[in-house]
């Protein structure tokens, strides 16, 4: 086992790993950060995604000693002082989640794109998100979440 | 009293949770000391199991122990199945599928434990196999299960199906109805179609998950994604034949189903394993896993219908073969419930119908979100267009003329109630502008140089599980706020906004100041299952009874408080008022601190919900087989590109008959998941097997829609029929719009190029085969 040192969600911790283990096993197995899901297990369905130094992966994929000296945000680090980040605001309001396994991942994915392109087009949005699956075809309701999270966003900056 | 919620979209009770990722899902969750199960699974379709060793595996360091097929053996009960028994824990005596689980291993972590199936050895005298229903009920075709056991569990909708152990023809659903020979001899057209849909997966974004612990003193509890825990209790008491109230099963919030979760999945294995061990266990599929537990039943379906000249239909048979796979799982309700919808919503006085399920081995099929409906609405929509083109007649004009109405008689013989199909078909047709478009005549005009465009319907009606029977409890506490208890499951639906909203009506509360505790077996009253988009009708007519309960006892305290007589008290805003006088007027937590001369208690409210029916005449399927109907309709405007072949959706319309939408919001995100899941299985998805192997059991190769599958433009319809009987005249919508979805695409396909495709899904390659063909037909004229 070797150590592999992490900030997640603004706290640095290290942890002990192997060397075949998953970011996603380090954050829900080892940090108890149970909002990440897995869907696939092969980077295919966005559902475990994470930002990882501000970019979104699949922490399935991802091997936690790639993560090594970098920053990890999860959903539980969205938000602050009580308040929902407009993100989730956005899902909340435009209720963007029905079973909700995609939700963290789908999330995740939108607060990446919005950091990146702040005025994304309805076309852009299924661009970038086309790596994240909702089998319950909740689609058109993330589409408005998005949406209502970039005014969120606008109004509070 | 005022309407609170009723109708309204409320903010849904799982959102925070929700998009905080704090909502707790069975895999989740962790007990002290807890092992990690893994299961080793056959790699043969169909084998004599010789010997399965474990011995290295068990040597294996954090290894605690390994289930194996002896320990199943030595159960109260080795097997299970809701509806057959036929189903064993582990494989006995023999594998069945490519994925039966033969063994279990529990160990201290996921990698020690799959370290472990590497060192299990079994050896397996091969067997031959029979992989589709065809090969299955041909003359001399290998026997799946050569011991087969009478109906188990027997629900009493399941008497109407025929039976046949010793053959691999699980089940056989009659219908029979006036003289279909001679209709369909006095016809002017008869037409015959032949369809088939392939095997396809539910892939629920959460895999099946279990957790199960056993106390010291016998009692067992599991965690599990499940649609449905009563039937989980009862199954697991059979098989470890200990009493249910030994058994506690909880179901925290489940990450998507559509059928796959509506019966015992993993959760016999993990109890075993668990019991063996003598620790909590838990155990999480892969989702290649996922592809190996259930499926959706491939059909065939062969349609022959006689009409008149006027456009009268006067006869119809219907075969249809439903691939159950190695164990009967839901095949004899599927192919029950396929097979009186298969006459579609039309009046037909004569009809034939025979509808089987099928052994085959492969991985068991089950209920999948339209219930054995979409397999024959395929055909029967497709057929409705082929016999009005026959007759030089408009799609819709035909249907209209045939479609059933309110008091209508149906194929079971029963009477229609609440479930307008016409106006769901009416709608569906405006939405895309179905007047404007010249019908019927792609066949004959030639085709454009590149994109053609095409319009196409579909509808049905769709019954539910039938009897159905609803439990609630609840309690009004000393501040007037109130928890309900229903064993509903929140899988996505929004069951635990519904059910809030509903007992916030019945006693004029605002929506937040009701609870709702899912299900829990120790906690929850039974409730049948959460399935059959049912929850709102006998769940909300259950909660509806709690309330009720409720609101009685608050007026008799009232009464007896104020001095009135009950018949004149009214539930206004949290208060009894008498009526026309709101001055008089004591709110609940007066009423209850009254009651009890205390500042603490609370009221207990209770309801059971049951309905008739469901038994059909063996012989001819006729009977009442819904409490209710459903009814739906597709509308698609597509574009198909001749050179590719490949299918754009430019619009779709779906409308549904909700009875009364008590959540237009959730109702129509109802609409919108049928749909998507309607196209994929319309357009894209399909599990491949290579003799008896699955070649694609992964999201990269079997392919969901995305973002960029979703149509150009998409129109939800809620039509309100109030039922006599539903909650507020509510009914369920959840799984009612997909079915409609394929034959609306493959009637717009045909419409646009003038090809008719037959078997599921529509690829651009079948599109250019046909096309193809077409071209090669015509140039031989």
């Amino acid at each position: 086992m070797t150590d592999v040192r992490v900030t997640v969600n603004g706290a640095t911790v290290s942890v002990p790993i192997e060397s075949n283990w998953t970011l996603l096993q380090v954050l829900r197995d080892r940090l108890g950060l149970k909002g990440t899901k897995e869907g696939c297990g092969v980077g295919v369905c966005g559902t475990c995604t994470v930002l990882l130094d501000g970019q979104p992966v699949s922490s399935c994929l991802t091997l936690a000693s790639n993560a090594d000296g970098c920053d990890v945000l999860t959903i539980e680090g969205l938000g602050a002082d009580g308040r929902l980040d407009p993100v989730q605001q956005g899902f909340l309001e435009s209720t963007a989640f029905q079973c909700a396994f995609c939700t963290s991942g789908m999330i995740m994915a939108t607060k990446a794109l919005l950091a990146t392109v702040p005025d994304p087009s309805d076309e852009e949005v299924k661009d970038y998100l086309a790596g994240n699956l909702c089998r319950c075809g909740t689609y058109i309701e993330v589409l408005q979440a998005v949406s209502r999270a970039r005014e969120l966003a606008r109004s509070a900056s | 009293m005022a309407n609170v919620t009723i109708g309204s979209s409320v903010r849904r009770a799982d959102g925070l949770e929700k998009v905080t990722g704090s909502a707790v899902y069975a895999g989740d969750i962790e007990r002290p000391g807890m092992l990690i199960g893994k299961i080793f699974r056959s790699t043969l379709p169909h084998a004599r199991i010789v010997k399965v060793d474990v011995e290295e595996a068990r040597r294996l360091r954090g290894v605690v122990g390994i289930l194996t097929p002896e320990d199943v053996a030595a159960l109260p009960h080795p097997t299970y199945g809701p509806f057959l028994s036929d189903q064993p824990v582990l494989a006995l005596g023999k594998v069945r599928f490519v994925g039966e689980a033969v063994a279990a291993v529990a160990a201290k972590d996921e990698e020690t434990a799959e370290a472990a199936l590497d060192l299990i050895r079994v050896e397996y005298e091969e067997l031959p196999a029979v992989l589709t229903p065809e090969m299955a009920i041909a003359e001399g075709a290998p026997i799946l299960h050569e011991e087969r056991v009478w109906p188990h569990v027997v629900w009493s909708d399941l008497k109407s199906s025929d039976y046949r152990p010793g053959t691999n023809t699980c089940s056989v659903f009659h219908l029979r109805k006036g003289d279909v020979e001679a209709a369909l001899a006095s016809a002017d057209v008869v037409i015959e179609t032949a369809t088939r849909v392939p095997v396809v997966q539910h892939a629920h974004m959460e895999p099946h998950a279990a957790l199960a612990e056993w106390d010291r003193a016998g009692r067992l509890t599991v965690w599990s994604s499940t649609q449905n825990p009563s039937v989980i209790r009862a199954q697991l008491a059979e098989i470890f034949a200990v009493s249910h109230s030994k058994i506690r099963i909880i179901a925290p919030y489940v990450g998507g189903g559509y059928g796959a979760k509506a019966h015992p999945r993993i959760e016999p294995v993990v109890a075993a394993l668990a019991r063996k061990v003598g620790r909590a266990v838990r155990i999480v599929l892969t989702r290649e896993e996922v592809f190996l537990t259930v499926t959706r039943h491939a059909a065939a379906v062969k349609i022959v219908s006689g009409v008149r000249r006027d456009g009268t239909i006067v006869a119809r048979t219907v075969d249809a073969l439903y691939d159950t796979g190695a164990y009967a799982d839901s095949g004899p309700r599927t192919a029950k419930n396929g097979g009186y919808a298969a006459p579609g919503p039309y009046r037909i006085p004569n009809l034939r119908v025979e509808s089987s399920a099928i052994y085959t081995n492969k991985m068991s099929a089950g209920p999948y979100r339209g219930f054995g409906v979409p397999q024959v609405a395929w055909n029967f929509e497709q057929h409705m267009d082929e016999l009005a083109a026959e007759l030089g007649m408009d799609a819709l004009d035909f249907r209209l003329k045939n479609i059933v109405g309110e008091g209508d008689e149906i194929a079971t013989g029963e009477r229609l109630h609440a479930a307008n199909v016409r106006e769901c078909l009416v709608r569906c047709a405006k939405a895309i502008d179905w007047s404007a478009h010249p019908a019927g005549a792609s066949r004959q005009r030639p085709l454009p140089r590149r994109l053609a465009r095409g319009k196409g319907l579909s509808c049905h009606i769709k019954s539910t599980f039938t009897p159905s029977l609803s439990l609630a409890s609840g309690r009004m506490n000393e501040d007037g706020s109130v928890v309900i208890y229903s064993g509903t499951v929140e899988i996505g639906q929004g069951a635990r906004t519904v059910i809030a909203q509903i007992a916030a009506e019945a006693l004029a509360l605002p929506y937040d100041r009701v609870e709702v505790v899912l299900s829990d077996t120790d906690v929850t009253p039974y409730d049948q299952s959460t399935t059959s988009s049912r929850s709102t009708f006998s769940m909300g007519n259950a909660v509806l009874g709690v309330a009720v309960d409720l609101k009685q006892q608050l007026m008799a305290l009232a009464a007896t408080q104020l001095e009135a007589a009950p018949a004149d008290l009214e539930l206004r805003d949290g208060m009894v008022t008498v009526k026309g006088s709101p001055g008089r007027a004591l709110a609940y937590p007066d009423i209850i601190r009254a009651r009890f001369g205390a500042g603490l208690g609370a009221l207990l409210g209770q309801s059971t919900f049951q309905t008739e029916g469901g038994k059909l005449d063996p012989a001819t399927g006729q009977g009442k087989a819904s409490a209710f109907w459903f009814a739906a309709a597709c509308g698609a405007d597509v574009e198909v590109d001749v050179e590719t072949g490949s299918v754009t959706i430019r619009k779709m319309a779906m409308a549904v008959d909700a009875g009364r939408a008590l959540h237009p919001l959730n109702c129509d995100m109802q609409n919108e998941g049928s749909l998507m899941m309607g196209l994929g299985t319309t357009l894209y998805e399909e599990m491949l097997f290579d003799n008896g192997q699955p070649t694609n059991p992964t999201f990269l190769d079997y392919c969901l829609p995305t973002f960029l599958e979703m149509p150009t433009e998409f129109e939800s319809i809620l039509v309100e029929t109030p039922h006599r009987e539903g909650p507020f005249g509510a009914k369920g919508v959840g799984e009612v719009g997909l079915p409609a979805v394929a034959a609306a695409v493959g009637n717009a396909v045909c419409d646009a190029v003038g090809v008719r495709i037959t078997e599921l899904p529509i690829t651009p390659e079948k599109v250019l085969r046909a096309l193809s063909a077409r071209w090669e037909i015509e140039a031989g004229r």
